[in-house]
């Protein structure tokens, strides 16, 4: 398992290395300036030149990018031309906003979606997997921008609920910082006050960022059990009498879940891309607005820092998801 | 017996606890728009003025609405006669926030920082060439003038004054201090600034200053926490303020959402005439641009009747000259052009006859951000289009187009963009946009030239009677209306949604009504 760990680790590497060369072209061949952007609204062309003599921006591309992978490998990501401060500090304080959204929402469409899909499944043509088929296809198409306003409008606006924004209400502090993640913060120090608050206001902008997945973790894990339910040993057990219960949640469910378990570790790089749009629409102080901010702006070194997060977050996740597969089906784990 | 003992401990676990009657702290939820840092001297655009005029302080403030000059942290000025040196005198006994005293040799170091940073706030005081600027004692500070410059005073509120004691520690290499007054405050203002909870352009919690110089007593029920909000959808914002969840909204209330929030009991559309102009720009040095004919064949194609009544819902004025209506030093006598694209497909071919390439493909910048810009530039494109002339749409940004109009080829065929009142004088508008020695900043970006205009605008800013540089400002304007530098559309109505329980709300052009020392709740 370990020499599996370091291969795939080793592996994401140079994946990681050429995100980053393709996101430091893609940044500088667009028609911005970064001197000019630095050098402010009142610069003369000749302060504009001196920015560019000083930060290295008239040097030959390659040469700009191996400073600043230099600068990466030191772990130093550079300054945000807006905020003025470390890119570094600017992203920390922003991701465990993402994160716990993202994670909940995951949790969301992984505690709804496998039982869902195994009812439908086990339901096979009747009227439950009509049902879930409908609202499976409705999930996928749906935009998220449209069902979150739906969703404010309903809960939130109309039935008064829910809240419409934020991630805490503007009156409440936040918990003690541990992990940033406030679900976690408040309860792991016993403020069950901000717990609640913060759950409240996690609902509805977890709900329609899961709702795409939750309709692809169900389809998949329908379409497992199905094919799952026509093995013979399954067929053998339900002749002998075993209970249907145990026979599909113990041993059809784990045999029949390796290609889900494949789609959450896609979906979870869906998702941080989706969090963008619902992030602005739930105004959830996540990485989401600030890489939009940082595209609105030309503020390279923070568009490099977040696509490089993002690709590592990633790349977390889908080393997570093999090691998984390895736990779930032990044929895998022989080949790690 | 038992029960007493309960008794007291209750008590004195009530009093240790904070329980009593405390003074219950009013908390407001501001929900405008939030500047990229909070440095002072690092931006000046409409959301950095909501830091500038609540946190900091400066010799000479805007109030009201038309804005007028008021003493602030100055008590007095002088001119000498020449109109080259001005000293302002401070009140005494000020302090900053922190209770550092603040001196004259604070504003010294506060007008050399802006200089030396070179960002936006510069510009008015590169325009204005001043030599030097010292204090000759420790309430006294002077400016020395190359030249007469009769906008001077109207300028000196963009200087906001911060603490160089408190700044000097944070210095690394020569960022001045703007790695960390990017997120923290030095000022003296009626406000401070919280770092603890700050998260650039989405959360801000300013406090307080009960300092003040100006005192509380205008205001006895004052805000105690402002939590600024930064929310970037408008169906949000605007719901969040029919909900509750925001006190204040933000100075752009889109026109289509007036009506709906006009029905909730709870909330009031604040309607002010402002001087923000809203202005189509043309780069008078790209052909077919250089082409007069042409560019009046742009003026009279754009559809102001339609953008301002249908688009806008009326909620503008049409101003179509290069200041704003509601300011002294405007035109009377300036029609501006109509919309007539019979008058414009006859200037049109006049242009194509005199050899300007009117076929070429025109591009037309508009901001990603604002919706009035593409709608604007939508409208345009289409009627262009009847009279065979091809624009296409640019997605862009403000940081691009302003760095793109540094130089007269880079400059974008067309932009679009408003002049918001930066400060209140002519020079704000029609100087420093048509004056060619401003060409390279994005405010003379259409690059426009006419000697006699430079001549004129010239000599009203080194004329102190208000009642000639009026003459010369209107002679200006008329040359340059005649000669369609750009295509000015309207005067902005500044709208803005407030919670019915905020009171004390004091619009002013400069700063939007960004001014919390006036609110209190209900």
């Amino acid at each position: 398992m370990l020499r599996f760990l370091v291969r795939r680790v080793l592996l994401v590497l140079p994946v990681l290395f050429g995100l980053l060369v393709l996101t430091f072209i893609l940044v500088r061949i667009v028609p911005n300036d970064p001197s000019a952007a630095l050098a402010g609204q009142n610069a003369t062309p000749q302060q504009i030149t001196e920015i560019r003599a000083k930060y290295g921006f008239d040097r030959p591309l390659i040469i700009q990018f191996f400073v600043y992978l230099k600068q990466v490998a030191q772990g130093d990501f550079g300054t945000s031309i807006q905020s003025g401060r470390p890119v570094v500090t600017d992203i920390g304080q922003r991701l465990p906003a993402t994160l716990e959204l993202t994670f909940a929402a995951l949790g969301l469409g992984v505690f709804l979606g496998v039982p869902l899909g195994t009812l439908a499944a086990v339901r096979h043509n009747r009227m439950l997997d009509h049902v879930v088929r409908f609202f499976t296809v409705g999930g996928i198409a749906i935009a998220s921008f449209w069902l979150a306003i739906m969703l404010q409008l309903l809960f939130a606006m109309q039935l008064d609920v829910l809240p419409l924004r934020g991630r805490l209400s503007a009156i409440m502090d936040a918990p003690p910082t541990i992990t940033g993640l406030y679900l976690f913060d408040s309860l792991v120090t016993g403020r069950f006050d901000i717990f609640w608050n913060a759950l409240h206001h996690i609902t509805l902008p977890a709900i329609t960022l899961s709702f795409g997945s939750l309709a692809t973790i169900t389809r998949f894990t329908r379409s497992g059990v199905l094919e799952t339910l026509q093995k013979e040993y399954v067929q053998y057990e339900t002749a002998v009498g075993y209970p249907r219960w145990l026979l599909v949640s113990v041993y059809v469910l784990r045999n029949s879940v390796v290609a889900t378990v494949t789609q959450i570790g896609l979906l979870f790089g869906a998702l941080l891309a989706g969090s963008i749009v619902v992030e602005a629409i739930y105004d959830w102080p996540g990485i989401g607005s600030y890489a939009v901010l940082a595209i609105f702006t030309s503020d390279y070194k923070a568009i490099l820092a977040m696509t490089l997060l993002v690709g590592v977050i990633y790349a977390a996740v889908n080393i997570l998801v093999d090691v998984i597969h390895g736990v779930i089906d032990p044929r895998v784990a022989e080949q790690m | 017996m038992r029960t007493r003992s309960w008794l007291v401990l209750a008590l004195a676990l009530a009093v240790a606890l904070g329980a009593g009657p405390a003074h219950a702290q009013s908390v407001m939820v501001w929900g405008d728009n939030l500047p990229a840092n909070v440095d002072p001297h690092a931006l000046y655009d409409v959301p950095s003025s909501f830091i500038q005029l609540n946190v900091y302080d400066n010799l000479y403030r805007y109030e009201g609405n038309p804005p007028l000059l008021k003493p602030w942290l100055a008590e007095s000025y002088t001119a000498s006669k020449d109109g080259k040196t001005w000293e302002f005198k401070l009140r005494k006994g000020l302090t900053f926030a922190s209770g550092d005293p603040l001196a004259a040799e604070d504003v010294v170091y506060s007008y050399k920082r802006v200089m030396s940073m070179n960002k936006a706030a510069a510009g008015p005081f590169k325009a204005a060439k001043i030599a030097s600027v010292t204090a000759p004692d420790a309430n006294t500070v002077r400016f020395a003038l190359e030249a007469p410059y009769a906008p001077f005073l109207s300028i000196v509120p963009v200087l906001t004054v911060v603490n160089k004691k408190q700044i000097d520690p944070h210095v690394k290499g020569d960022d001045l201090g703007f790695g960390w007054l990017s997120s923290n405050s030095a000022g003296s203002g009626a406000y401070v600034v919280d770092p603890s909870g700050y998260i650039p352009q989405k959360q801000l919690d300013l406090k307080r200053n009960p300092q003040h110089f100006a005192g509380w007593g205008h205001n006895p029920k004052p805000i105690d926490v402002v939590k600024a909000r930064d929310i970037a959808e408008t169906a949000t914002r605007v719901n969040a303020l029919i909900k509750g969840e925001i006190d204040i909204g933000d100075s752009y209330l889109p026109t289509d959402q007036v009506a709906r929030l006009q029905k909730e009991k709870g909330v009031v559309v604040q309607r002010n005439e402002s001087m923000r102009i809203f202005v189509i720009r043309m780069n008078n040095s790209k052909p077919p641009f250089d082409n007069v004919n042409f560019r009046r064949c742009m003026s009279y194609a754009f559809n102001y009747g339609d953008f301002i009544g249908v688009i806008l819902k009326n909620f503008a004025e049409r101003n179509p000259a290069p200041m704003p209506k509601n300011l002294w030093g405007y035109p009377k006598d300036v029609k501006g052009y109509d919309f007539d694209l019979k008058k414009a497909q006859a200037e049109c071919d006049k242009a194509k006859a005199a050899g300007a390439p009117i076929n070429r493909e025109i591009k037309l910048h508009y901001q990603a951000q604002l919706d009035q810009t593409r709608q604007a530039g939508q409208l345009f494109q289409s009627d262009l289009k009847k009279i065979g002339l091809n624009v296409s749409l640019v997605t862009d940004t403000w940081p691009n187009m302003t760095a793109a109009t540094a130089k007269p080829e880079t400059s974008p065929d067309m932009w679009i963009h408003w002049v918001s009142a930066y400060f209140i004088d002519p020079e704000n508008w029609i100087g420093t946009m048509y004056d060619s020695q401003f060409h390279g900043t994005w405010k003379a970006s259409s690059y426009y030239k006419n000697a006699k205009v430079d001549e004129l605008l010239r000599a009203a800013r080194a004329i102190p009677e208000q009642k000639e540089r009026t003459r010369l400002y209107a002679e200006a304007a008329k040359q340059i209306v005649e000669d369609a530098a750009d295509i000015w559309v309207y005067n902005t109505v500044e709208l803005r949604g407030v919670s019915a329980r905020v009171k004390g709300f004091k619009f002013s052009p400069v700063g939007s009504g960004n001014e919390l020392r006036w609110m209190h709740l209900e």
